[in-house]
């Protein structure tokens, strides 16, 4: 109810003030690669269209030219690529990108600038998202809080969805591969010079993958899922330009937990988007927009004879109405202002209640080129909570012109994510193992119920200590990069970055039961920092061949763990037959799930008279731990670890004519595997592409 | 007849290493406490999975560190394993259900640091099972193991020692090594699944109750 007060308010006051709207900062779209790359506009980083190369903060890039180039069909393939980002597996299933070194529930991952959900098991599944109707990709990296909020504590990743080019075009692409894989896309777009409209499907079916013979469950069931994506844009009324998209995801998949028992798994997903803006003055403009989102999961596992054995459902709402306010000016710079108010709700099984929040947040940024060498970003946005205590977060950036050839960036900015509402009210007992999670706040009320039942064998952790609200996990970043363009045709950068990340939230045992197992609940306790370096080279050797390579280099660690190695009370044993010895300080790897080193290479070709195209990539790991084999919970030199590795991938592409292209390529060239430890390694993959379309 | 010459050929062999041993037994003197290896010590334990929570049974398997083998006495044992807890015959009962009488005087505590640099005794820190828990707490990092929920795999604490006051007030030091059959070095989804249960440990034992170190 109060969301929707909020909400007219807005609304109300949004159409009052009237005036004649003005060129909205609209941006030339070029379709060349090469203006693409030169004048690569963003919007992530400022909320504003920025050309990156201007941006004192550390961004990226991935253009539609190279999505097609590649022929990727998930953002998972796509992100796996570029320098410093891993897909990892989480344990639900879903493939979460690592940044910095930070893990997948860190980073704010949003389509066209509003924020997508379905965090069931704190990753969100980034295998969901379909890169067919996608004009470009945006990463910024280091805490982009002080813009965005919750959850941008790593980086915030962009989907920017495509705009309709003038006149009715229609597009199909069809991609079929290993797996029995196949990927269908049809597109239709109208632009005229009053309004512009879009739509987009697509459906993606697969048979998944067995890595482990033997057992009763496949690594990925078969699924079966579609998307639907409609975009309108023109004038509500002369002064004011509305947007519409609506956006659908439906997943089916097999779900299977043993040889007796099956069942299936379902996911529902919308997104509507309203946005309006005006100009009410010159140089001023005012926008207002409100998101809704659900995403529903629903999985049940039935016995042989067709009874119901288990049903666990995850319904999550997010609804958020901001109003921004943008004044642009030549001589001192663009200051941008943001109100609004984030509403959620979650009803799940195994629940404490039905959880809501109310986040109404402002914020502010002003950004400017101070002198024809220096420009500045600042910023810094406040957000209330209705569960959490309310945080601020600070950001500055700038960026020197050296010369014309090197640029300096720093950017400096605190982080932060809220609990997720499992952390908060999970009230979950396993029904195998019989240990039982409660949500922090769920503690209070259950942990004396389970008592006067006679559950409990004793509490590790008093119920005083869960008086205080748990505190968001807090970071501060700090990015110092430099730029060097040899020529219009080579660049460089490099950018060292530093995380310091505390209230880290973990589980810790609160009570014994009397059944031999325990009560977990949640906690603030650790600090974590990850550190290191990111490198991008980039040459066009010639208009038709483009090479680029990408190295990072990172230390990720717990600082309470390495304090435990330093003072020695940490040991090993290399098998249960030897002796067991103390690990020193040099022994600690780190997180897990962290490579030391990650490096990428790729190559673009064009050949413009055979009207080919395709690239060559590769893609590197060092060395890293999935979890501590040796028993002492800490990651050592001495645990069995997955093996350094390298994908190769490489794709073909050529054109028939104007309206028909074929394509065909092979993931992972060299088929490699790690059955038990990497599940979203199927092997090579071989496929074959189709597109269709009438300009 | 071949019979007869292994027997004596077996005991000629154990007298004269006996004898061998006692012209060697003079100077050290902690030569007596060895180190001691019991291996595969079974300890099974049903589940009900009906209730909810479900409910741990069965026997426990007791051990006596005077005779160094399990028992089925009633009063005469120190230690006593079922799946992962491990119960002390002192104190009093926690709640666990087919948990044995206490008659004793046992009582223990974890230390963390290498098995053989640990010598010394401190008689102030044993405690007793009692309603507000186990001498020997369990579940994963609290206790003797950490538990790996991706391969369901219990692992021994690598440098997590146990020091016992037995039930008649000797001492022992306790090191877990593996809770599989056979210690096997790495353990598999199959060998989690299947071989579970299986106590392999390390002990000393002190019978002087004056002692102070082991």
């Amino acid at each position: 109810m109060r969301v929707l007060i909020f909400f007219l308010v807005f609304f109300t006051v949004f159409l009052r003030s009237g005036h004649t709207l003005h060129a909205q900062q609209g941006v030339v779209y070029s379709d060349s690669i090469t203006a693409q790359e030169l004048e690569a506009v963003i919007v992530s980083a400022t909320r504003t269209q920025r050309q990156m190369s201007s941006l004192p903060m550390p961004t990226q890039f991935i253009p539609q030219k190279e999505i097609e180039a590649i022929n990727a069909i998930r953002l998972t393939d796509l992100l796996d690529e570029q320098t410093g980002l891993i897909t990892v597996s989480d344990f639900g299933g879903g493939q979460g990108v690592q940044m910095q070194g930070l893990d997948s529930q860190y980073t704010l991952i949003m389509i066209d600038g509003v924020p997508l959900i379905g965090r069931s098991a704190g990753t969100l599944d980034l295998s969901r998202v379909t890169v067919g109707n996608i004009k470009q990709i945006e990463i910024v990296r280091g805490a982009s809080s002080s813009l965005y909020g919750n959850e941008a504590l790593g980086g915030v990743i962009n989907i920017i969805t495509e705009n309709p080019r003038p006149g009715r075009r229609s597009r199909i692409d069809y991609r079929a591969g290993s797996l029995n894989t196949h990927d269908l896309r049809a597109q239709y777009t109208d632009k005229n010079s009053v309004d512009q409209w879009s739509i987009f499907l697509n459906r993606l079916s697969s048979d998944g993958y067995d890595l482990v013979e033997g057992d009763d469950l496949r690594t990925v069931e078969p699924y079966v899922n579609y998307t639907a994506q409609v975009k309108y844009e023109g004038e509500l009324n002369p002064n004011t330009e509305m947007k519409i998209s609506g956006r659908y995801y439906h997943q089916n998949q097999d779900y299977t937990a043993s040889s007796s028992l099956s069942g299936a798994s379902d996911i529902n997903e919308f997104n509507t988007t309203l946005h309006l803006s005006r100009a009410p003055l010159e140089n001023w403009t005012q926008e207002f927009e409100f998101y809704t989102t659900r995403y529903k999961a629903s999985e049940f596992l039935n016995n042989p004879d067709g009874s119901a054995f288990s049903q666990s459902d995850f319904d999550q709402w997010f609804s958020r109405p901001e109003l921004r306010l943008t004044l642009a000016t030549d001589s001192s710079g663009t200051w941008i202002g943001g109100l609004g108010l984030t509403y959620e709700q979650l009803k799940r099984t195994d629940f404490f209640g039905t959880p809501e929040f109310y986040a109404p947040y402002g914020y502010v940024q002003y950004e400017n080129q101070v002198t024809k060498k220096l420009n500045i970003v600042a910023g810094a946005r406040y957000d209330l909570h209705s569960a959490y205590a309310s945080q601020f977060s600070p950001k500055l950036a700038a960026r020197y012109v050296l010369n014309d050839k090197i640029s300096l960036k720093s950017s400096l900015g605190y982080g932060f994510k809220t609990p997720d509402f499992r952390q908060l009210y999970f009230d979950f007992t396993n029904t195998t193992a019989g240990y039982t999670v409660l949500g922090y706040n769920a503690v209070a009320v259950r942990l004396p119920e389970l008592q006067a039942a006679g559950n409990i064998l004793s509490v590790t952790v008093p119920l005083e200590n869960f008086d205080q609200p748990l505190r968001p996990e807090r970071s501060l970043a700090l990015n110092l990069g430099l730029d060097i363009k040899f020529s219009s045709r080579a660049k460089w950068s490099v950018n060292l970055f530093r995380n310091d990340i505390k209230d880290l939230i973990d589980t810790r045992v609160i009570a014994q039961k009397t059944n031999g197992q325990n009560v977990f609940s949640y906690y603030n306790v650790n600090r974590v920092f990850t550190q290191g370096l990111e490198t991008d080279f980039t040459a066009r050797i010639n208009p038709n061949l483009k090479f680029s390579a990408g190295y990072q280099f990172l230390i990720a660690k717990d600082k309470d763990a390495q304090e435990a190695f330093d003072a020695g009370t940490v040991y090993g044993r290399l098998n249960p037959s030897s002796p067991v010895f103390r690990l020193n300080s040099n022994d600690y790897l780190g997180l897990v799930n962290r490579s030391k080193h990650t490096a990428n290479a790729k190559v673009f070709f064009e050949w413009p008279e055979w009207k080919i195209d395709g690239a060559f990539r590769a893609t590197y790991r060092s060395a890293f731990g999935l979890f501590d084999t040796n028993g002492n919970s800490y990651l050592d030199r001495y645990d069995d670890l997955v093996y350094p590795f390298a994908i190769f991938d490489f794709s073909l592409n050529k054109a028939l004519g104007k309206k028909f292209r074929l394509g065909a390529g092979i993931d992972n060239l060299l088929n490699y595997t790690d059955p038990g430890r990497l599940t979203n390694l199927p092997g090579r993959l071989i496929y074959a592409t189709l597109t269709f379309k009438t300009k | 007849m071949k019979k007869q010459v292994l027997l004596t050929l077996s005991i000629i062999g154990i007298m004269s290493f006996t004898a061998c041993s006692k012209e060697d037994s003079n100077p050290p003197e902690n030569n007596q406490n060895e180190s001691i290896l019991v291996s595969n010590l079974h300890a099974p334990q049903d589940t009900d999975y009906t209730q909810n929570p479900p409910v741990a049974s069965g026997a426990f398997v007791k051990f006596d560190f005077e005779t160094g083998a399990i028992t089925n006495s009633e009063t005469d044992w120190d230690i006593a394993f079922r799946g992962t807890t491990l119960l002390v015959n002192g104190g009093s009962s926690s709640g666990i259900v087919d948990a044995p009488e206490r008659s004793g005087n046992a009582g223990a505590y974890l230390v963390d640091g290498i098995f053989d640099e640990i010598t010394t005794i401190n008689t102030g820190a044993f405690i007793q099972d009692s309603p507000m828990g186990l001498a020997i707490p369990t579940g994963s990092g609290n206790g003797w193991y950490t538990y790996d929920p991706t391969l369901l795999a219990i692992y021994p604490i690598p440098g997590k020692v146990i020091v016992l006051r037995t039930a008649d007030n000797k001492f022992a030091k306790i090191e877990i090594l593996s809770y599989y059959k056979d210690a096997p070095a790495v353990i598999n989804e199959q060998i989690a699944l299947n071989d579970l249960r299986y106590y392999t440990f390390n002990y000393v034992y002190q019978d002087d109750e004056s002692a102070n170190e082991f």
